[in-house]
């Protein structure tokens, strides 16, 4: 399915007397990468709960492709990655693939060839407590990708994992976007993680989550691993850095 | 430890315990029969206890139905419509609280000696435990894998049958070790109090009659039976439960 562009305006949410996220305006084009960064309780993954239409908006609205988040829902436009991998622990990995698609009603690929794609050759009939963190967390992005959504909302997906694979993982969810292009929102906390995947970081404040300055990355990905070394690399990561400490110490 | 020595181990206790209280207490064979004696009583009466141990069976079983039929479907319902929980908890918890003794006498009267009465009070007995674990186990599905359904937008079947269902059975089975063990020894008080069959009233006629021997007998069975439904029914849930074989177990 082709990617969806996401409208984000004036989206407010309020959480009896505390309030989450204040009027958030973001525009996300068919095929971007949007890394949402700040600090924690900035109102990150309120947001992608909302654009995924499982919170609503207190004020604002979210389009997905000219339609309501509910409506794109309804669609099943969207594929979901929590932190924490929604893989069912009585499933085989393949047969977890193949019930998100029996679900939708929609066959996006594969499951087994995916799987294999994916780098789980030899892994794909194991269930959850079988596998590690990392081939457990590529199994439920399979699954989220499954039946083709246009937007990918994914909510510190790799947060759970070292260092070193947190990095192979991200390198090769890169070239797996270069395959199957999706628009996606992307939740973290690591702001090298965003900086090398991401199109554009939007930074917000801390809670009440306002987006400070959405910060352009101008390098085509899938980027090669040494671009981390590279000093405009350096140089966004810094900026954000800066922008985060301000912002933080002013709260 | 090995099969055999599992198996002998508590019987060999038990025995002895038996012997010793024999031997110590100085009461009268009506009261503490010796062992041998109970076998040979169950051996000699055969026919006649079996023909109630059915009896006991059928209630056990149709109640021991009906109270997983009444705790399964609350616990849907309420879990399907939340206004239903506090319209009918408050009955499910007084039911469970009124004593069994009043409640088997309520039931004699309306239904007298029937199948139907003592089917009930091993009903009413049994559904609570049902109830409470089943919707405690429906409320332990991974809220990761409820906002995946979401998002695929499933049904509420699809999400009930193929997420917060298998999330409950372990739940389901512990109940189930409760209410199906249970609904042996409430059969048997039942027909103790009001029946003219099955094995409370083969205890009730033997205490009439003063053989203590006739008694332990049936407490014999009984408890043997009990504890062989425990554990088919712990059986049949480790083959049930998805987290059977982790390692973290």
């Amino acid at each position: 399915m082709m990617a969806a562009p996401i409208s984000i305006r004036g989206v407010s949410r309020r959480f009896g007397e505390t309030m989450a996220l204040h009027q958030v305006d973001i525009e996300v084009a068919a095929g971007e990468f949007i890394a949402l960064v700040g600090p924690s309780g900035c109102g990150k993954t309120t947001l992608l709960r909302i654009v995924a239409d499982l919170v609503d908006p207190s004020t604002g609205e979210v389009r997905i492709g000219g339609d309501t988040a509910a409506e794109a829902r309804r669609q099943r436009l969207l594929g979901l990655v929590s932190q924490r991998p929604a893989v069912l622990p009585w499933k085989r990995a393949v047969d977890d693939v193949r019930f998100t698609q029996k679900i939708a009603g929609k066959v996006g690929f594969d499951p087994a060839k995916v799987l294999r794609e994916f780098g789980l050759e030899g892994h794909e009939n194991k269930r959850a407590r079988q596998l590690s963190g990392g081939m457990l967390q590529r199994v439920n992005i399979a699954s989220a990708m499954a039946h083709d959504p246009s937007v990918l909302l994914m909510d510190e997906p790799f947060a759970a994992l070292d260092e070193m694979k947190r990095e192979e993982i991200g390198e090769w969810f890169d070239r797996e976007l270069g395959v199957r292009p999706k628009t996606v929102l992307f939740v973290t906390h690591h702001i090298d993680e965003a900086v090398m995947l991401a199109d554009r970081l939007a930074v917000f404040s801390p809670a009440p989550g306002r987006v400070l300055e959405v910060v352009p990355v101008p390098v085509p990905r899938p980027r090669d691993p040494s671009f981390r070394q590279d000093p405009r690399f350096v140089a966004i990561a810094a900026h954000v850095r800066s922008l985060l400490m301000h912002r933080t110490v002013d709260a | 430890m090995s099969w055999t020595l599992r198996v002998a181990t508590p019987i060999l206790s038990v025995l002895g315990l038996w012997y010793l209280a024999i031997f110590f207490s100085g009461m009268p064979a009506f009261v503490i029969p010796r062992p041998e004696r109970v076998l040979e009583v169950l051996w000699v009466d055969r026919a006649f206890i079996f023909e109630n141990l059915l009896a006991t069976l059928e209630v056990a079983g149709f109640g021991f139905l009906w109270a997983n039929i009444v705790g399964i479907g609350l616990a849907i319902l309420f879990d399907l419509l939340p206004p239903t929980r506090h319209m009918l908890m408050p009955a499910a918890i007084t039911l469970r609280n009124v004593p069994y003794i009043a409640l088997i006498s309520v039931l004699m009267l309306a239904f007298g000696d029937s199948i139907l009465s003592k089917t009930a009070i091993v009903a009413l007995s049994g559904f609570f435990p049902v109830l409470v674990n089943t919707l405690q186990g429906l409320r332990a599905a991974d809220e990761v894998q409820l906002d995946r359904m979401r998002i695929l937008n499933a049904s509420w079947w699809q999400t009930f049958s193929q997420v917060r269902l298998p999330y409950a059975i372990p739940s389901i089975v512990a109940a189930q070790e409760i209410t199906g063990s249970g609904a042996i020894i409430v059969a048997i008080a039942a027909e103790w109090m009001i029946s003219s069959t099955g094995l409370g009233y083969v205890i009730n006629n033997a205490m009439q009659n003063y053989r203590g021997d006739k008694v332990y007998a049936v407490a014999l069975l009984a408890t043997a039976l009990s504890f062989l439904i425990y554990s088919f029914v712990h059986w049949l849930g480790r083959r049930l439960d998805w987290r059977a074989g982790d390692p973290r177990r």
